[in-house]
Parts: structure tokens; C-alpha cells; sequence
């Protein structure tokens, strides 16, 4: 007897379709969320390759806003994945070669304390050269801008989580003898995961604040201005717009909400399994999203048809690769020699820029390096002088708060979309109220450096507050402390560590906010203070590139020495004496 | 060097010819004759040490390592055993039973007074089966390090010395254990045999190749694991075969049964953070077997986890290896447990430190699985503390290759004032007298935690070792009933009178006049005879008894140390509290 036909065990036959449907219905808004990236992608490849428009006429009204956006989102994205790409190779020959790593480190450490700005001339004249006849070149020219923004913390996240991978993950890797894709995907990429993730959002974010000045700039005689949010919101605060000031904050906003629901989350979800832990996490980030992709039936399937046969071959392929016995000799004679070139060539040519340099230096005005040392001395000023009005509201504010989980279950997320807000955008609402009560660009920056940096100080010192062990809050009460002794035996010691990582980022994050704080086209006018960073947006401005040399030169120099001098022993100092161990 | 008539006696065992051996054998010094046996394989000597007469089997016993006397005595019956040790010499025989230790001395003495019942015996003859571990000198050994050495170059250029001169060869059907104290340089000489780590000279060979020219087949068990955290317990077993390039429907079988002969099916989609410790080394071990390699390291593989986890795995470890469910032809162990060595290995090397080297190379002829308190059981376990505890005591076995080395800076154990003085007062307890493995099995503590109490004990005069038992010394107890101010005292005069690192300290700090100096002076004497790590041990140990014993005092934001004035007394002490 033949086994009964499945249908005949009682399910009638259309008994399959309901669960199949929802999942179908799961399904539309992914499919339908593909087609519109399709479309936006082939707008914007196909206003990229048409004529030079380096002018273009940025309507304020809100209808325009929709593609302004999406064009603004297009160019931070594609910054971010070339960001990423550099990121890798960077990171990982800075971590692997010796030789290498002996000066791209220290590299890596002066190109991050340049300002964005700086970078503007030399790459938009490299762009624009390169494709003088169609929209592209400017484009690039501004991705490469936002590139600079985001690039180098993540290269550091990525070098350092490489650098600490265990010595006995190493050595598994080696006698197991993966080869370098294996390795790569499932040993690197996967531990680098998480710091590569936080880096990322904190690029995104570092871009958003940039982006005005990134999409609209004088360069010498030449006035380029992008279709984007950025350059709506620059044009709307040139025109004293406070309508489309107020639109274009808002979509930006949304934007930025968006992203973070969209984008940030479901990957902070995902990659919790990349947690380099041996227990369990108690409260793992949720994401609907996520729910949503990880319930999808297509996702599997398209997965399983291309993805998992790619990653199979590529696999094997490379193992095999690596198992063949390996050519030494040849490579022994040709490499050297070949290295030997490079190197040489490099150093000729460094050696031709400094001295090239050498002579524009020297060929500076009194004026203009007495304009310089005061600049610096000022903004000097400036960011100190923010940190401490910083450190005076979040420390305790953020004390009260990390002390009370409650409360800080409450107000960290408000904080966090606070946060998210850059403070460029803002800034042209604040100028507008501080022009109606009279103030001037004095206090504009100060107001715009705290906007931009107060948050990371808050964050930390929330972070901080809540780490402090129960036992020691009660040794205070039982030896009934007052509040002047509780404050410096227990809470300024205790949130040290972190307060010190706050002020760190908030510093670095203050210097390079510097250039567009000092200096804002506003109401058709241009507004500025003395400073280092309006010295940098003046020389751009006008194209005085020996001026420009000589103030980028000297603000790496004091942040990276204010980092050697001060910030690197706190922190050395908050690692040590000031940690809490368990 | 071959003793004289080694050919023809080699000649006369290969043809079967006992009685023409033993012959040959008595013309020899008995010393002489007793290195030649060591070196024939273990089922030999037991057949030539069955067919020699009494009275010759009586010269040589004391000639053997005593643990080794004691195992070839058992081999005979009950009455040749009376015979032979009745015929030994009267001092000879009492040193014999001096060694041994308590378990196997009373079982011996119910033997000789014939209080052991024969059925009892016949159980315990069964212990000793030399089929189990055959020593095959003969047969090519699946690897082998020749001459390595392993020095380190310090930042200021100078070379420190971690593995000294070393041959090492590894034989199929073996499972070899490498035992030493912490930072003797076990690890490191797992890494040169499996090619992770260079030798700074030497080679290691792999099947009579050069190991870096061949791909040999090989995996480690690590003690940390090294599970990657993101990948399914299925993942992390198929990664080394996918590395091997080994296709995906093979790959699955093989690590399904890889994973199912260590108990992890049901597993395979699951975490390794899901999992405990012990599960955890399951995964490393289904991992390094799927490999199917011919030689199994494992780098303490079970130090990591609780002691009754640690157990169980050993067990099931040893069941799939005796059942010839490994596809492994040998493991190499390396461990600093004794226990776990004596209970799991055929052949066991222990490493003395500074620069590591090998101090004893020797086989267990016990058979598997073993009985832990069995009295041959412990007689190794007696002679491996012996070993352990008495640097001095270096093995009369005529594999082991004396080296002439410079004398070392005096070492100071790494242990604290307060074990030393709970050590102190637990052996007052126990009648002030007792066997090391006793106190270590007890306290459920290993010889790690154990030996450096013991050795700052010994150093410091408080207590003596000899043979494997710790004794209170006079001193000792002194220190022991002491309040803790007389306490400081009796360390400090004990610490000054022995120790040359303190001594060294408070000399230089008495000739400053302000009886200051900066501890990276210390620092660059210590690195000029210790690796980085461990001169941070030896000044970590240094600042320890010196403040416990008022000798100086250290503050780390200057780095300096200062002199315990003794008129630093009650208030400015108090005083100087305050102002830091």
C-alpha cells in the first residue's frame, strides 16, 4: 500500500497558503525598499555624469527637500564605504607590517588632527582635473571631503581591535592554517566588528556635521555649491530664511532618525554575536528591523543561491591557494628590488614637498603669521575654555543621572537623539537669536563648539556615574560623608577614567569644529572671530594657500601635542590609578 | 660512551638468549650493568630481571632509580621479592626503603611480613603491564627537536637565554607529558615543535625533514580554548578543514563525527559562549581531532577548568585513546599538574627553569587506566615531587645530559608573607612533618600554587625538604606561634639573612644618605639575568616581603623605593599617611 498523499492527513490543501502569504507580505516592503534604492541610485549616476553645474541653484522650497536629502545621503554613503575600503587595507598593513607600522601610525595620527577643511583645496582641484567636463568631479571632490571626516578613527578602531586579537586566536589561525580570506572573515573582520560598528556611526555622524561646509565652499574665484541638504540649509541661513531654515532641520533630523532605525540598529543587533565575550549578555540591543530580515523568506533563499555557493568557492579557492607550495625564490629576487624603488621614490618625493613647502612657509608675511599665533592662542582659548563649560553642566548633571538607573533609563535615549542633531545645522538658528539680543560671533562659536562636543563629555560621565559598585556609594553612607568628601573621595575619582575619554574626544572634536564655528556665511554676510579655525576658512575662502599651509600645520601640531602632553598621561594616569577593578 | 660488551649483549637479547645476557651483565659493575638495562625497552628488563638469580637481582636494585626498583621488584613473585630484598646489602636496603614513600613503604613491609594476602597481590601485579607503554627506541620517531635553544632579545639588546640546548624526540603509540613549574618554558617549547615559534638555534624535524618544509599534520588544544565566539560549535570544528580545502559535504561528516565522539551531539548549532568550560575544551579537542592528526599537543588543556570538570574530560580523554578512537598516533602533554602527568602519560619530561632544559626523562610502566592511590601509582608521584622540590636532585638516568652552566642569580618564589606563614602553621598542625603530594592533594592545590610556598619556606629557613617530605624547622615554629609584630621581625631577619634580592635592596638603600633609590635601578639588574616578565615577578615578590617585613617602602607614583627606618614608628607613620 502506497504511503496517504500529505494533504490527506486531515490539513486541507490551501492549508499551506496562510503560512506562506504573510511572509510574502514581510517580504514587500524589502523588495520595495530595493527598487527605490535602484531608482535613487540610477537619479544619481545620471545627474553625476551629466554637464558641469558647479552653480546650481539650490531652491529653498520644502518640495525640493526629498531629493536634496537623498542626494546628501548618496554622497555620506558612498564616503563611507570608500572609508571603509581604506580602512581595511590600512588597518591591516599597519597591523601586520612592522616596518610599515612604524610611521603610519604616527601618520595616521597627524592626518586625523587636520582639520576637514584644510584637505578642501587640494582635493577639489585634484577632482575637478581629473574629470574637468562633467558633474563628477565636483562630486567626488565632496565625497572625498566627507571621507576625510570619517576615515581615520575608524582605520584606528580597526588596527587596534587587530593588534589585540589573543595570541592563542593567532596561533589556532596559524596551526589550523587558514588562509589570509579565511582569517580575514573569520577571525579579523569579525573581532574588529564591533569597534568597526561604533566607529562607523560616530563617522555618519562626524559627516552630518560637516556637510554644509563640505557641499557649498568658495574656493578662490570659484563659488561651488551641490544640490544637498547641506547646501540648503547654507543657503536658506544666507538668505535669512527662517522657513526653510527650520525645513531643512527638520527633514535632516529625520534623516539622521532614520538612518539610526533603519541602518545603526539592526546592525548593532546583529553583530552582538561579535561580542568577544565567554558568558552571555544580559540585555541584548533588540532591532524590529532586524526581526523583520531575520522572519524574511526571500533573504534565505537569495542568500542561499548566491551568497553561501560565492563564500563555498572563494573558500576552497583560497585554501587550495594557500596549500600550493609557495614560490620563494622568485619572490625573493624580484621584491627588493621593487621595494627598494618605492621607497626611494617616496622619499624623494617627500623630500621635494618639504622643501617646496619649506619655501612657502618661508615666504609668509609678518601679518599674516602674527594672524596665525593669534589665532591659535584664541582658539586655544576657545576650546579650553567650552571644555570647562562643558564639564561644569554634564558632570553633575551626569553624575546625578548615572546614579539613578531609573532616570537614566529615561533620559539617555532623549539625550542620544539631543545628541544626534548636529550642531552645524542648529548653528544658524542660534545666530539668529543671538543677533536679536545683540550677541556677536564671539559667542556664536562658543555656543556652536558646546553644541558639538558636550555630549560626548555627558555620555561618559553618565556611563561612569552608573559604573560605581553599590558597596562603595554605601561606605559613604555608612561613614556618613558629607558631600564635599563624597564628591572627592568617591565621585570625581570614580568617573575619572571616563570623564578623561570624554574630554579627549570632545577636545579633538572641538579643534576641528573650530573651522566652521569661527567663520559662517550668514544673512549675506560673513561672520567671524579671531581664531585659528576662521584663519583656515578665510585662506580657503580666498584661496591664500601659503596661509592655509602654515595654519593647518600649526593646528595638527597643537592638537597632536596637547594629545602627547596632556591627554595621553590623564589617560594613562585614568588606566592605572584610577581604575575600578571588580 | 658504551659500557664494554654492549654489542654482544644487545646481540645475545635480540636472539632470545636471556641467560646468555645475564651472564654478560654480571661480569659488569653492578652500576654499570644497571644503565645498561635502563636503556633496553621495559618489557625486556622485566623478562631478563625474572630469569637473573637472586642474589644479582639484589645488587642491582639499589642501582636503579628507586621508583624503578620498586616496579621490577613486582614483577616477580612474592617469594623472589622476599628473596631479593633479604639479600640486599643492610645499608643498601634501608635506603631503598628511606626513599620510598609512606603508602608504598607500608606495602611493601605487609609484603615482606606476609601480611598481603597473595589474592590481593594478584590484583596489584596486574598494575604493572609494560605491554601498555612500549618504550620502542627503535621505531622512527614521528618528530624530533634537535639541539633547539630559544633566547630573546631584550630592548636593550642583550640576550636572554629562555630553552637551552634541548633534543626531544616524540614516538608513535606515546602519550608524552612535559611537566614544569609555571614560567619554566613549557609553552614555548610546544610552539618551536609545533613551528609557531622559531628556534633560536636547532631544528625541529618531521619525519627526518626539516619541520618548516614540510605541512605536517598536526593541531593543538589550547588552554585558553581559542574558539572564534561568532561561529556555531559546527563552524569552529569545520574552519582547520576548510583550510584544507576539503569540500563542504565531507567537511560536515567528519566534524558530526568528530563532535560526536567527544559528546557534543545536539551541540553543533550552539555558541561557545552558550557553553561551560568543560564543553567548551570539547569543542577545542573535536576541533584538533577532526583533523585526524598524527600528533595530538595540548597545551594545558585542562588548567582552565573546575578540578571534578577537569577530571571527567581526562577520563573520557583516556577512554577514547586507550578504545583507539583517536585517529592520533601520539599526543604531546604539556601540564604542570603531577597528577595528571603520572595518571595520564607513558613517558614524562620535566623541565627545570632558567634557562628551561630537560631534567628527567623517564617511563611510567603503570597500565591504564590507573589507580591513583595504588602504592606504584604513588611511588612516581613521590619521585616527580622529589624531582620538583630538590633542584639539586638531579635524576641518575643516563639520558639526561648534564650541562656546565654559569650560576644564576638566586631566584626569589613567587609567594606571598601570608602563604607562606598559613603553610608554616598547617605543617605545625599536622606534627610538623608531612609528604609534599599529601599536602597538595589535600588542599586540592596544585604543585603551581604549592612548590613556590615550599621553595620561599625552604629559602627562608622556616621549613626543609628532603626526599619529598616538608619539615618544620626550629625557626619556623618560631614564627609560626609568633604574634604579628614579632612575626615581621622573624621575617625580616630571615628574609635579609637569605634572600640576596632583599639583601641587595636595603644594602644600596643604606649607603644613600636619604635612603632613596629609584626601583629602576633594581629593575636593570634583574634584566640583565630574567626575561621582562619575570623580573616584573621577581620585584613584584621583593616589593612584597619587603613591606610585609618593614624593610622598605615603595611609592609607585615616583617609583622609588625608601628605607624603613625603624624610628618610623606609631605617629609618623601616621604622619606620613597624611600626607599622601
Amino acid at each position: 500500500m502506497p504511503p496517504p498523499p500529505k494533504t490527506s492527513s486531515g490539513v486541507p490543501p490551501w492549508g499551506v497558503f496562510p503560512t506562506e502569504a504573510p511572509s510574502l507580505l514581510r517580504d514587500l516592503p524589502i523588495l520595495i525598499a530595493g527598487f527605490a534604492l535602484f531608482y535613487g541610485l540610477l537619479t544619481f549616476a545620471r545627474y553625476g555624469i551629466g554637464p558641469v553645474n558647479t552653480q546650481a541653484e539650490i531652491q529653498l522650497n520644502p518640495g525640493a527637500l526629498p531629493k536634496y536629502a537623498f542626494f546628501s545621503v548618496t554622497r555620506i554613503a558612498i564616503a563611507y564605504f570608500l572609508s571603509l575600503a581604506f580602512t581595511l587595507v590600512y588597518g591591516y598593513v599597519a597591523a601586520y607590517n612592522a616596518k610599515a607600522e612604524r610611521f603610519m601610525i604616527p601618520l595616521l595620527d597627524i592626518l586625523q588632527s587636520i582639520p576637514v577643511l584644510s584637505f578642501l583645496p587640494p582635493v577639489m582641484m585634484a577632482m575637478i582635473a581629473l574629470f574637468p567636463h562633467s558633474q563628477l568631479g565636483a562630486e567626488l571632490g565632496c565625497i572625498v571631503l566627507i571621507l576625510t571626516g570619517q576615515v581615520w578613527n575608524m582605520t584606528f578602531s580597526f588596527y587596534s581591535s587587530l593588534k589585540s586579537i589573543p595570541r592563542e586566536m593567532h596561533e589556532a589561525a596559524e596551526i589550523y592554517r587558514l588562509s589570509w580570506w579565511q582569517r580575514l572573515w573569520q577571525m579579523e573582520l569579525p573581532y574588529a566588528a564591533i569597534g568597526l560598528i561604533w566607529n562607523s556611526i560616530m563617522s555618519v555622524a562626524g559627516a552630518w556635521f560637516f556637510l554644509m561646509a563640505c557641499e557649498m565652499f568658495v574656493l578662490g574665484n570659484r563659488d561651488l555649491r551641490l544640490p544637498g541638504l547641506g547646501s540648503y540649509l547654507q543657503t536658506a541661513a544666507n538668505a535669512g530664511d527662517t522657513r526653510a531654515i527650520v525645513w531643512g532641520l527638520g527633514v535632516m533630523v529625520a534623516m539622521i532618525v532614520l538612518l539610526d532605525q533603519v541602518v545603526w540598529r539592526p546592525i548593532i543587533a546583529w553583530a552582538e554575536k561579535f561580542k568577544f565575550e565567554q558568558v552571555e549578555a544580559a540585555e541584548p540591543t533588540s532591532s524590529p528591523i532586524l526581526d523583520l530580515l531575520r522572519r524574511s523568506k526571500l533573504i534565505p533563499l537569495v542568500a542561499r543561491v548566491t551568497v553561501q555557493p560565492a563564500r563555498e568557492a572563494l573558500g576552497l579557492h583560497f585554501a587550495r591557494a594557500a596549500a600550493l607550495p609557495r614560490v620563494r625564490p622568485r619572490r625573493g629576487r624580484f621584491m627588493p628590488w621593487v621595494w627598494r624603488v618605492l621607497i626611494l621614490a617616496g622619499l624623494v618625493a617627500t623630500a621635494y614637498a618639504a622643501v617646496r613647502m619649506g619655501q612657502m612657509l618661508a615666504s609668509l608675511s609678518a601679518a599674516e603669521v602674527g594672524g596665525i599665533v593669534r589665532g591659535a592662542g584664541a582658539t586655544f582659548l576657545r576650546v579650553e575654555a567650552t571644555l570647562v563649560l562643558a564639564g561644569l553642566w554634564t558632570i553633575p548633571v551626569g553624575v546625578f543621572v548615572g546614579m539613578r538607573p531609573r532616570l537614566s533609563a529615561f533620559v539617555q535615549p532623549l539625550a542620544q537623539i539631543a545628541a544626534s542633531v548636529p550642531a552645524t545645522a542648529l548653528f544658524p538658528v542660534v545666530l539668529l537669536m543671538l543677533v536679536r539680543i545683540g550677541g556677536g560671533m564671539g559667542i556664536g562659536s562658543m555656543v556652536l563648539l558646546l553644541l558639538g562636543t558636550q555630549w560626548y563629555i555627558l555620555f561618559n560621565v553618565i556611563a561612569g556615574a552608573s559604573a560605581i559598585p553599590t558597596d562603595l556609594k554605601e561606605v559613604c553612607g555608612v561613614f556618613r560623608l558629607g558631600n564635599v568628601e563624597r564628591w572627592r573621595k568617591l565621585f570625581l575619582p570614580g568617573i575619572f577614567p571616563y570623564l578623561i575619554t570624554g574630554f579627549i574626544t570632545a577636545s579633538g572634536g572641538a579643534w576641528n569644529a573650530s573651522i566652521v564655528a569661527e567663520y559662517f556665511h550668514f544673512q549675506g554676510k560673513t561672520l567671524s572671530t579671531v581664531g585659528l579655525g576662521a584663519v583656515i576658512s578665510h585662506a580657503t575662502d580666498t584661496g591664500n594657500f601659503r596661509v592655509l599651509l602654515a595654519a593647518t600645520i600649526c593646528m595638527a601640531a597643537m592638537v597632536v601635542t596637547i594629545n602627547r602632553l596632556v591627554w595621553r598621561r590623564l589617560y594613562g594616569l585614568a588606566s592605572t590609578k584610577f581604575k575600578l577593578e571588580a | 660512551m658504551k659500557p664494554p660488551g654492549a654489542d654482544k649483549l644487545h646481540d645475545a637479547l635480540s636472539q632470545g638468549q636471556w641467560d646468555q645476557a645475564v651472564a654478560l651483565l654480571q661480569q659488569l659493575d653492578p652500576a654499570i650493568a644497571a644503565d645498561v638495562i635502563m636503556e633496553i625497552p621495559f618489557e625486556e628488563q622485566q623478562v631478563l630481571f625474572r630469569v637473573m638469580p637472586d642474589d644479582f637481582a639484589a645488587t642491582l636494585v639499589s642501582h636503579f632509580p628507586y621508583y624503578h626498583s620498586y616496579v621490577l621488584l613486582h614483577t616477580r613473585s612474592i617469594d623472589h621479592l622476599r628473596a631479593i630484598v633479604d639479600k640486599m646489602r643492610p645499608d643498601e636496603r634501608l635506603m631503598f626503603f628511606d626513599e620510598l614513600p609512606e603508602e608504598a613503604w607500608q606495602r611493601l613491609m605487609d609484603e615482606l611480613s606476609g601480611a598481603y594476602s597473595p589474592a590481593a597481590q594478584e590484583g596489584a601485579a596486574t598494575e604493572l603491564a609494560g605491554a601498555i607503554s612500549k618504550p620502542i627506541p627503535a621505531v622512527e620517531p614521528i618528530t624530533e627537536a634537535v639541539q633547539v635553544e630559544k633566547s630573546f632579545l631584550q630592548p636593550d639588546g642583550r640576550q636572554i637565554q629562555v630553552i637551552a640546548a634541548t633534543d626531544l624526540s616524540l614516538e608513535p603509540n606515546t602519550i608524552t607529558a612535559l611537566l614544569g613549574p609555571s614560567g619554566s618554558g613549557k609553552s614555548t617549547l610546544l610552539r618551536i615543535l609545533t613551528g609557531l615559534i622559531q628556534p633560536t638555534k636547532g631544528i625541529v624535524l618531521w619525519h627526518g625533514k626539516p619541520l618548516h618544509d614540510c605541512a605536517p599534520n598536526l593541531a593543538i588544544v589550547f588552554q585558553s580554548f581559542a574558539l572564534f565566539p561568532w561561529l556555531t560549535v559546527l563552524d569552529n570544528v569545520e574552519t582547520p578543514l576548510l583550510a584544507r580545502g576539503m569540500e563542504h559535504s565531507q567537511r560536515h561528516d567528519r566534524a558530526l563525527r568528530a563532535l560526536h565522539s567527544v559528546g557534543l551531539q545536539g551541540f553543533e548549532s550552539a555558541y561557545p559562549k552558550e557553553l561551560s568550560g568543560g564543553m567548551k575544551q570539547r569543542v577545542g579537542i573535536a576541533r584538533a581531532l577532526a583533523l585526524e592528526p598524527e600528533i595530538l599537543f595540548m597545551d594545558e588543556p585542562f588548567s582552565a577548568l573546575d578540578v571534578l570538570t577537569a577530571e571527567n574530560l581526562r577520563g573520557e580523554m583516556m577512554e577514547l585513546w586507550l578504545g583507539k578512537k583517536i585517529p592520533t598516533r601520539s599526543i604531546f602533554l604539556v601540564t604542570h599538574n603531577i597528577e595528571e602527568a603520572a595518571l595520564l602519560a607513558d613517558r614524562i619530561l620535566v623541565l627545570g627553569r632558567n634557562p628551561a632544559r630537560i631534567r628527567a626523562d623517564f617511563r611510567i610502566p603503570l597500565k591504564q587506566p590507573r589507580d591513583r592511590n595504588s602504592a606504584a601509582f604513588l611511588v612516581y608521584v613521590d619521585y616527580i615531587y622529589k624531582l620538583m622540590t630538590q633542584p639539586e636532585l638531579e635524576p641518575a638516568l643516563p639520558s639526561t645530559t648534564a650541562r656546565a652552566m654559569k650560576t644564576p642569580y638566586p631566584m626569589l618564589p613567587h609567594a606571598r608573607p601570608g602563604g607562606i606563614a598559613g603553610m608554616i602553621e598547617l605543617l605545625n598542625d599536622r606534627g610538623g612533618k608531612d609528604d609534599l603530594y599529601h599536602i597538595a592533594d589535600e588542599l586540592l592545590w596544585e604543585v603551581n600554587d604549592l612548590l613556590p610556598i615550599i621553595e620561599a619556606a625552604t629559602l627562608l629557613d622556616f621549613a626543609r625538604t628532603d626526599k619529598g617530605d616538608v619539615e618544620v624547622t626550629d625557626k619556623g615554629r618560631e614564627f609560626a606561634s609568633a604574634d604579628i609584630p614579632t612575626r615581621k621581625v622573624l621575617f625580616r631577619e630571615a628574609a635579609l639573612a637569605h634572600a640576596t634580592l632583599l639583601q641587595q635592596i636595603r644594602n644600596s638603600l643604606a649607603c644613600k644618605s636619604d635612603g632613596a633609590m629609584p626601583m629602576e635601578f633594581f629593575r636593570d639588574i634583574l634584566d640583565e639575568h630574567f626575561s621582562e616578565e619575570e623580573t616584573q615577578r621577581q620585584i613584584d615578590t621583593a616589593l612584597n616581603w619587603g613591606r610585609y617585613g618593614e624593610i622598605f617602602s615603595y611609592d609607585s607614583e615616583s617609583d622609588k623605593l625608601f628605607l624603613h627606618r625603624l624610628e618610623h614608628t606609631g605617629d609618623s607613620q601616621r604622619d606620613l599617611l597624611h600626607q599622601g
